[in-house]
């Protein structure tokens, strides 16, 4: 569906790449997640897969177009999602999305439906500058959807949103995907991308560091860990036990025949954590995890 | 059908935008400043004020002279002292004292003090002509010749039509066009529009048409209001359309080579204080140095002036129209070209 291979881009037009060497594919219906923190080169690779930037240097296919010469009917079987909402403020929600609805060749989804969708039918001929950011933000993200896309391409789909509506967009973005659409998630959100995610690509500076599944990452990058509380005496006791060290194992075998144990449970390596461990820096996550 | 609703789009935002309704204002308040403020000619009528102290023949024959023809503006005094106190009410005014003395006729020419010494030698001319014509029976020695007997000539107030024409509704497309990219640009639309099948020429063609429709209202507000039928408004209307859009295409141009208002509204300003200078030429004619002829303003402003006259120069206003036409086509295809590559950076 999406094949990239040595992809470069320099906005300076020089040897300081925004994007190196990047080189990765996305077989049809995966949901796959471009990891980094800002600055990484998520949004210059979104923006050359999306033609929103020049090919540079790399060969880049989407939905069967070369983007060295994409054509404009590529857009008919693509949908994207901006992380800065940005619709016409002058008009209302239904308008903006009745005039996009109009510049695709191929059938859409009713733009009252794509309202409903996003919790704002009920202000649905309201002017969007009353909107709120998040209000605005569903609404951008709603308009990706008109046209049906085969390959959808969502940048932060969650930040800033409040969890409950944070939950909703991700519940639609998983319906899409069981419908077959492909989807790629540029993200800084650890957690959303572990949620929805099939596989992930750790970007950091330009390069893909890493490509593959959170499971298997946290397989291969975890420790396994079992956390337990329980009662010694009258004393809360808190402890940590390997599943793999010996030693480990028969002292949480002693705690749970005791059976003074309040709290257990598995600690797997989150992403993030992973994340740290591959590339030795963080993410600038600071948004409440949803 | 998409660059319908690309226009109609940007109808409906323009609408409610202050932009839109810039150009329009603009016209209004040149429409009421020529209505109420500038006179249908600027020649002011300059006010004679006379003293004779002759005797009765020459009073009687200086009276003759004068006639019916001149009575409003020449206004006879009783005294030296009232001549200069009325003078001294009107400045625009110049008096002239006609008496006797050592049996000679003196004429003396009162003036307001700020009169160049030209005004002066022509003022004097003047009078000194016209009584000599008139008292001493030599008009015959005095023949006017007038060349290009053809010329029709404007009033002063319809001269003003072109100028406002070209600067205020073809070229007005220049900075409004800008601002409207670099809102879109600014608001991230373009982006938006940029990931669906619509083409980059349907985009730009939408917001010329606006500027057109608005470009259109203004130009017909004004020969409408202060011309009324006495112009030719199929010449006019395909000049109008022609230079709008070339004034149009050109901002396109221009604002392709910046990626903020703020960057390009330098240049649109120079460019467009540089195609005023045509109006010097327009009221100067015998000021027209070759550079100034090259400014696309110039052409535009005398094409507008021939759709005033009662018998228009057909060909050099179609002629203008059709070149601007192909100019627009080419500053259209550039700036298609280059916000291709930089409109979504």
């Amino acid at each position: 569906m999406i094949t990239v291979k040595n992809l470069y881009h320099s906005y300076t037009k020089d040897d300081r790449y925004a994007v190196k060497d990047v080189t990765f594919e996305i077989e049809k219906g995966e949901v796959f997640g471009f990891l980094g923190p800002s600055g990484a080169g998520k949004s210059t690779t979104q923006g050359i897969l999306t033609g929103l930037l020049q090919l540079q240097q790399g060969d880049v296919n989407v939905v069967g177009y070369d983007m060295r010469k994409p054509s404009r009917d590529m857009f008919n079987k693509i949908g994207v999602s901006f992380e800065q909402s940005n619709v016409y403020n002058k008009l209302s929600a239904l308008e903006n999305l009745d005039f996009y609805k109009k510049l695709f060749d191929v059938p859409t989804i009713d733009s009252m439906f794509l309202l409903k969708i996003a919790g704002l039918e009920h202000v649905a001929n309201k002017k969007t500058s009353e909107f709120s950011k998040g209000m605005k933000h569903r609404l951008t993200f709603v308009r990706s959807m008109l046209n049906n896309p085969e390959a959808w391409f969502l940048d932060e789909p969650t930040t800033g949103l409040d969890p409950a509506i944070a939950n909703q967009i991700k519940d639609i973005i998983k319906e899409k995907n069981q419908e077959g659409t492909t989807v790629f998630l540029s993200t800084h959100n650890m957690y959303v991308a572990d949620e929805l995610c099939h596989r992930v690509a750790f970007i950091i500076d330009g390069e893909i560091k890493l490509i593959d599944s959170p499971r298997n990452l946290k397989l291969q990058y975890g420790e396994k860990l079992v956390a337990v509380e329980y009662k010694l005496g009258d004393e809360l006791k808190k402890e940590s036990f390997s599943l793999i060290d010996e030693k480990d194992r028969s002292r949480l075998n002693d705690i749970i025949n005791q059976g003074n144990i309040e709290l257990m449970h598995t600690k797997e390596a989150t992403l993030e954590e992973i994340f740290i461990k591959v590339t030795g820096r963080g993410l600038q996550y600071n948004e409440t995890s949803v | 059908m998409r660059l319908l609703y690309n226009f109609l789009k940007d109808m409906r935002l323009s609408s409610k935008s202050f932009y839109f309704y810039l150009e329009i204002g603009f016209t209004v308040i040149i429409i009421a400043v020529l209505l109420f403020v500038v006179p249908e000619n600027f020649e002011t009528n300059l006010s004679i004020y006379l003293h004779l102290d002759v005797d009765d023949g020459l009073y009687t024959e200086i009276m003759e002279t004068l006639g019916d023809n001149s009575t409003d503006e020449i206004t006879i005094v009783d005294t030296r002292e009232s001549l200069e106190e009325s003078m001294a009410e009107n400045r625009s005014s110049v008096g002239l004292s006609i008496y006797r003395e050592n049996n000679q006729t003196v004429y003396n020419f009162v003036l307001q003090g700020y009169e160049e010494e030209k005004f002066k030698n022509i003022i004097k001319t003047t009078v000194e002509t016209a009584f000599a014509n008139e008292m001493f029976g030599d008009t015959d020695n005095i023949t006017i010749t007038t060349l290009n007997q053809g010329v029709e000539k404007l009033s002063d107030r319809t001269n003003m039509i072109p100028i406002i024409l070209t600067m205020n509704v073809s070229f007005m497309g220049l900075f409004i066009i800008a601002s409207y990219i670099f809102l879109d640009k600014e608001e991230g639309t373009i982006k938006a529009l940029a990931v669906t099948p619509n083409r980059m020429w349907e985009y730009l063609l939408g917001k010329m048409g606006v500027l057109l429709v608005s470009g259109i209202i203004s130009g017909f507000l004004l020969m409408v209001v202060m011309v009324g039928t006495k112009a030719n408004y199929l010449h006019f209307s395909i000049l109008l359309i022609s230079t709008s859009l070339f004034g149009s295409a050109l901002g396109l141009f221009v604002s392709s080579f910046f990626d903020t208002m703020t960057k390009a509204m330098g240049w649109l300003f120079m460019i467009i204080i540089i195609f005023a200078l045509a109006a010097t030429s327009y009221f100067t004619p015998s000021f027209s140095p070759m550079i100034i002829k090259f400014l696309p303003s110039y052409p535009i402003m005398f094409a507008f002036r021939e759709v005033l006259l009662n018998n228009p120069d057909i060909i050099y206003i179609y002629t203008t129209a059709i070149g601007f036409g192909i100019a627009t086509v080419f500053l259209f295809v550039a700036a298609n070209y280059r916000f291709k590559k930089t409109l979504t950076i």
